[in-house]
């Protein structure tokens, strides 16, 4: 660059010797024919007009000016060859020669000026439409990237790279690179959580590096890339090239926003025909699952009671109907889980009364278990708890299953409420004598399709969904559940639920 | 294997359910007829004399709710909905909209017996019921015009609004009262949908009635749904 600026200095100081040179030597020829000698003095003001045009910068018109007045003065006024005159009036005539060259220059270095911002605005403008309209074809976020880097290398002369982020404003793996002016290369990203943090830490439109220059590319929302330029390049940039760079990066931007936008808007779509998928998938399933096992769960119950039980024969319908009650509650639990799981689940919540779920759980382990006694321990006075009474009634149902499976017949199973007034919560538990729980279950427990590892495991199947439901439902509740074991032998669950209903509107 | 008299229609798509409860009524001694679409029953209802619907909510052709609404133009016939578990609004809908009772899948003969029993003796007791003053089940017995209630032989003393409530679940025993229908009985047309009060005021009557409230022997809680006085 230094060495372009010397060059350019020479050829337009030799621009003025050969101008005015030039001018000279018409003049010489002009005063041999007797010319008057207004005609030199034209000529000497074309000679600084051609160098203002010829030339860049104010400096050389004004120079050329001085010159040619005093050529003027040294050639063509008596005394000839010395720079002092006889007549005073050439003075005048000196002072309007300069002036007129001056204006004349400065006039022409303005126009010419002009003609190049307007050069250069239209090359911004053309450059900036290209890169919008290469951006409007692209495929995905890379290929913006990669458009724009390309574009930018190419205004730039250089090779200038960019990073994206992805939806979470994380980096990606790799920078595109320009290689040349036809090839790109992938760039791993050194570390990317120091070059995170320098980015959210900028104060300036850019970030100097070691080598590169780092220019953040903010979307409507979240920062969604960096642009890389080196810093030879990034120095060396005027300001007009500093407005399109921004211009740039802004189309660049918005393509990269609309285009996630719009990936957005089919990502919703795809959710609503799978979620439309889904629940069409439960609704056959609770159909087409449901109902004939309703079937052939009463098909065989009543195939025992046509028989007798010492037959083995009944032995026989037992399995069929057991292992049909047992396929039944897995499909109902599946389906509670599923509908649970589900965020846009709205518990039916109403102030229920405490005894009256309770009795409805009693009642229905009594139809399955007839031969089970279950204490109930609840306060005189009525307790009210705002619930989802049909969710509440499935986890005492799981529970009070489960204790029962658990503890042998003799042993005592009981449900206890009490309130919490300090916390504000109904305190639930269901207490048993049986196995209790083996330390190394119990901090899994609630977990999915767990099950234990305890000897019952081969006797009673389970699929250890039946305490994942009630963890969820209680969960929905803002209530807590936990497992424990008791001292003298059994185990005891415990869940709470708050007894103000939470007032959202 | 006694014979009877009622006619009943059995209304249900699923072939082995259909079975099934077919040959429970068969055993009882029921002449059945059956239906698996609901046009098929509506032109069953027509042109047959029927005693007693069971009908299945999900049916191919066009909802339970829509057979029942129409029967209900021109029959007091009782009618059972059987449904599936989750489906406690359709239930509810179901029982305001003139079903009498409802089972639940997967359900016993022997519960589907009794509810056909006692849906039948209710059909009887129509009329009977309205001439009545003393109505009682069990231990516990109402006289309408002396506006007593009595536990075992004593008298038990409860409030205008209990009174009101008992004499509801006596009137209708064995027949699930929808929450929605007693809060219009008791409170008024324009009283809304709040349970709070109504809950409430049953534990209070529970309280009165029954030894241990959490295992009633009296008035049944159908959580979701409603209340069912118990028929024996």
């Amino acid at each position: 660059m230094a060495e372009n600026t010397r060059d350019e200095q020479r050829s337009y100081v030799l621009t003025i010797i050969l101008f005015i040179a030039a001018a000279t030597g018409i003049c010489w020829l002009f005063r041999f024919l007797r010319f008057p000698e207004t005609n030199i003095v034209v000529v000497y003001i074309l000679s600084v007009l051609l160098t203002a045009r010829f030339t860049r910068g104010y400096a050389y018109g004004i120079a050329a000016t001085v010159i040619a007045t005093c050529m003027f003065n040294y050639f063509f006024t008596e005394p000839y060859f010395t720079l002092s005159v006889n007549d005073p009036t050439y003075f005048v005539t000196f002072g309007i020669m300069t002036v007129t060259s001056i204006i004349t220059s400065a006039l022409t270095t303005k126009v010419k000026q002009n003609a190049l911002e307007a050069r250069e605005k239209e090359a911004e403008a053309s450059a900036l439409y290209q890169l919008t309209s290469h951006l409007s074809d692209a495929a995905d976020i890379s290929d913006i990237a990669a458009i724009t880097v390309k574009t930018i290398s190419d205004i730039l002369n250089c090779r200038a790279a960019c990073l994206c982020f992805d939806e979470n404003g994380q980096p990606e793996q790799s920078f595109i690179q320009q290689k040349n002016s036809n090839e790109q290369l992938r760039r791993n990203v050194d570390d990317k959580k120091a070059l995170l943090r320098r980015m959210e830490n900028l104060r300036t439109a850019y970030d100097v590096g070691a080598e590169f220059y780092d220019w953040p590319i903010y979307g409507r929302e979240t920062m969604l890339g960096i642009l890389r330029i080196p810093n030879e390049a990034a120095e060396q940039m005027s300001d007009a090239q500093l407005r399109l760079l921004r211009s740039m990066l802004e189309s660049a931007a918005l393509a990269m926003d609309s285009f996630r936008s719009a990936q957005e808007r089919i990502k919703s779509k795809e959710e609503i025909a799978q979620e439309r998928y889904r629940s069409n998938l439960l609704r056959a399933i609770s159909h087409d699952l449901r109902t004939p096992l309703s079937g052939i769960m009463g098909t065989s119950e009543m195939l025992m009671g046509m028989t007798d039980p010492k037959d083995s024969r009944y032995a026989l319908a037992e399995g069929i109907y057991k292992d049909a009650d047992w396929l039944h509650s897995l499909v109902e639990n599946i389906l509670g889980l599923t509908r649970l799981q589900d965020s846009r689940l709205v518990l039916n919540k109403q102030m229920e009364a405490v005894e009256e779920v309770i009795g409805v759980a009693v009642m229905a382990i009594g139809k399955r278990a007839p031969e089970r006694e279950i204490m109930v321990h609840i306060p005189d006075t009525v307790m009210l708890v705002p619930m989802d009474a049909k969710l509440i009634d499935q986890v005492l149902v799981n529970l009070l299953d489960n204790a029962i499976k658990h503890t042998p017949p003799a042993g005592e199973i009981s449900i206890t409420v009490r309130e919490n007034i300090e916390e504000g919560v109904a305190v639930f538990t269901v207490a048993d004598r049986g196995t209790g729980i083996a330390s190394v279950d119990i901090s899994h427990i609630f977990q999915m399709f767990y099950t234990t590892h305890g000897k019952e495991a081969d006797s009673q199947r389970g699929v250890g969904l039946g305490l994942a439901i009630c963890e969820s439902i209680i969960k929905a509740h803002v209530g807590t559940i936990s497992a424990k074991n008791r001292k003298n032998g059994g185990a005891e669950f415990t869940f709470t639920l708050p007894l103000e209903a939470e007032n959202h509107d | 294997m006694t014979s009877k008299n009622e006619t009943i229609l059995v209304v249900e798509d699923d072939t082995q359910i259909r079975n099934f409860i077919c040959y429970a009524l068969k055993q009882e001694g029921f002449p059945y007829t059956t239906a698996s679409t609901a046009q098929n029953a509506l032109s069953i209802l027509v042109s047959n004399q029927i005693d007693l619907m069971l009908l299945d909510l999900g049916l191919p052709d066009f909802d339970g709710m829509e057979v029942i609404k129409k029967v209900r133009e021109w029959s007091e016939m009782p009618i059972i909905v059987v449904s599936a578990r989750d489906q406690d609004k359709e239930k509810a809908a179901a029982l305001d909209s003139g079903a009498d009772d409802y089972l639940t899948k997967p359900f016993s003969a022997t519960e589907l017996m009794a509810r056909i029993r006692v849906a039948l003796r209710h059909l009887y007791k129509i009329g009977v019921t309205k001439a009545q003053t003393v109505l009682s089940v069990g231990g516990l017995s109402i006289d309408l015009e002396k506006r007593i209630v009595s536990l075992d032989g004593a008298q038990l003393h409860v409030t205008p609004l209990e009174y009101h409530l008992l004499t509801l679940f006596l009137k209708n025993p064995g027949k699930v009262l929808t929450t929605q229908y007693i809060l219009k009985e008791i409170y008024g047309v324009g009283y809304g949908t709040d349970t709070q009060a109504l809950r409430a005021l049953m534990a209070g009557l529970r309280r009165k009635i029954e030894p241990t409230p959490a295992k009633p022997r009296y008035i049944l809680t159908e959580i979701g749904v409603g209340y069912r006085l118990v028929d024996e």
